[in-house]
């Protein structure tokens, strides 16, 4: 919970988070190594410093660090797991359902916990979508379009098998797909990192939400323009949000361009923990208004209704979290007292 | 001398996304020259990034310092890259990209990189319709700006010489030839045409910004790497390459 100066409380759901495991125990091979390593730089370019943390904490940081991290010291109030599985680098894999559903377990009202599917896995990855709709309820789903799998450059949404999946999870209820095409952080190719399946996607599948992490930069000017062809498409701020302290100017501009195209209703909220600590992101995006000649060229402006939205009320819509409802029910759970 | 004839040459490839010189990117690790023989090292701001980019930069080191007349033969090596020896294997045997990756190449970079050179063409043309909109100039008299007229524009006096940047990218795609042709053009070379002027220069700035965007992320990974892409570049001022190698055009 976010409390302004003149004691309004903000309800905060951050849309993207894991719990990962990256130490040396669990990693297969130099991928692994690599991998983490990569997030790393991430966490270390653009923190500011006195939340970079050591290589070890970051590898491994364990339930009660994040529980910590995020609800008490980071304002969030819920948070949604996005799997991903990477079971070719990490012996147990690198932050799967399985491992984040223990910690919604110690906390189910805290946590929203999606699944993931990859549909080069065929008929044997529907029926584990399945298994997780039965086992963890999931409302949603984290793909990765981009990674490569044996022979495998990638794969798009308007694969036949894709297409498959994306019926079962209509069918299933499984209602929020959450697309990375984001930075490049795994072998890409170029077919692999445009943004232009989803908009073939969203069309043929009106009853489901894509939402696109990293509004598909570096490919901000096609995401903006598919989702103001798609009611149905909307844009997850992991990665955007961070470059608030790095580059204020560049967060600026490509937030106007956002809430020009978009619109406030479809963005967002994420701090992509534990890449980057939600705590600073919150202060300086409530403390954040755009330059003048950004306010007069875009018309628009960061006012509190829009923060709001963005920190909370987009995520608490899509995932059906009644927001007067849950925060009786959050003052009194066990982080709640924990905070006391 | 030659170290200052191989960086001179090394200046003019481009990273293709961030259509900045890896000289002033820092993505430069190093030249050793024996005899007429010719190592470049190279490094990106991720073990991942994209192979298909980092081979056209590998490829691109080795074409133009190659066109050195002392030049016999140029070793790329792209350090710290998870297909590091497949890109140094490939381009040091002259081999295309395809048959670099027979098994995960299915085309040519051609196409790829005709996409980033019109990014790289909106990028540039947005940043100097912005700074003649910015001094004041009307949209009407911007579009009757002819080849001609560009060299001389007046200049906003910070940053990179935008005028020159864009001239270098019309004259790339065969639209400075005719000093009497409209300047502002889509890539195509078509007219802009005055009813579009604001839906144009919308869809470059996100492109733009993409492309600035993305060259921030990458730079600041680039030091968090390897402690200061800066170090490089002063280097490379003490060989007698002053100011135009430091500065930074992102910022």
């Amino acid at each position: 919970m976010f409390k302004t100066d003149a004691g309004e409380e903000l309800f905060i759901i951050d849309g993207h988070m894991h719990l990962w495991d990256a130490s040396p125990a669990n990693q297969v091979n130099k991928y692994g190594a690599g991998f983490i390593g990569c997030f790393y730089d991430y966490h270390r370019n653009l923190s500011p410093p006195e939340y970079v943390w050591e290589a070890s904490l970051f590898q491994k940081y364990g339930p009660e660090r994040m529980v910590k991290d995020v609800f008490v010291d980071g304002y969030v109030d819920m948070g949604i797991f996005q799997p991903t599985y990477l079971k070719d680098f990490y012996k147990n894999g690198f932050n799967t359902t399985e491992q984040n559903s223990v910690l919604k377990e110690r906390h189910p009202e805290r946590f929203i916990v999606n699944g993931s599917w990859d549909p080069r896995n065929g008929e044997a990855g529907l029926e584990y979508l399945e298994s997780l709709v039965q086992r963890y309820r999931i409302p949603g789903v984290k793909l990765y379009t981009a990674e490569w799998k044996g022979n495998s450059k990638g794969w798009k949404l308007t694969d036949p098998w894709a297409l498959r999946y994306l019926e079962k999870c209509q069918q299933l209820g499984v209602k929020n797909i959450h697309v990375h095409k984001g930075p490049t952080i795994w072998p890409l190719n170029k077919d692999a990192f445009e943004v232009h399946d989803v908009d073939e996607v969203a069309t043929a599948f009106p009853g489901l939400n894509f939402i696109i992490e990293h509004c598909g930069l570096p490919r901000l000017e096609d995401f903006c323009w598919i989702a103001t062809q798609e009611p149905n498409v909307y844009g997850g701020l992991a990665v955007v949000m961070p470059f608030i302290h790095s580059r204020p100017r560049y967060f600026a501009e490509v937030l106007a361009n956002l809430l020009w195209w978009v619109g406030a209703d479809r963005l967002l909220f994420a701090s992509d923990y534990a890449i980057w600590h939600p705590r600073w992101i919150v202060d300086k995006f409530m403390a954040f208004e755009f330059p003048d000649d950004l306010r007069k060229e875009f018309g628009v402006s960061l006012t509190m209704d829009v923060k709001k939205k963005i920190l909370g009320e987009n995520a608490a819509r899509l995932y059906g979290v009644d927001i007067r409802g849950r925060k009786k029910e959050l003052a009194h759970d066990a982080v709640a007292a924990g905070m006391a | 001398m030659r170290q200052e004839e191989v960086y001179g040459q090394l200046a003019k490839v481009s990273d293709p996304e961030l259509d900045q010189p890896l000289t002033e990117l820092g993505f430069i690790g190093g030249v050793s020259i024996d005899g007429n023989s010719v190592t470049v090292r190279f490094r990106l701001p991720t073990f991942w990034c994209a192979p298909n980019f980092a081979f056209m930069m590998a490829a691109d080191i080795r074409e133009r310092v190659s066109e050195l007349p002392w030049v016999e033969g140029v070793e790329v090596q792209l350090q710290d890259h998870f297909f590091g020896s497949e890109i140094n294997g490939g381009v040091n045997c002259g081999k295309s990209f395809v048959e670099a990756f027979p098994q995960l190449a299915t085309d040519n970079l051609g196409e790829l990189r005709e996409t980033f050179r019109v990014k790289a063409f909106l990028a540039r043309q947005e940043r100097l319709l912005r700074s003649l909109l910015q001094m004041g100039w009307p949209e009407e008299a911007i579009l009757r700006v002819r080849v001609g007229d560009l060299p001389e524009l007046p200049r906003s006096g910070e940053g990179p010489d935008l005028v020159e940047r864009y001239l270098a990218i019309l004259g790339e795609r065969g639209l400075a030839g005719d000093a009497s042709a409209p300047a502002f053009v889509h890539p195509n070379g078509r007219p802009i045409e005055p009813v579009e002027f604001p839906s144009t220069l919308a869809h470059a700035q996100r492109t733009r910004l993409s492309v600035e965007f993305n060259a921030a992320f990458c730079r600041g990974l680039l030091k968090t790497r390897y402690g200061g892409a800066d170090q490089e570049i002063t280097g490379c001022t003490e060989r007698g390459r002053p100011e135009r190698l430091v500065r930074r055009v992102v910022e």
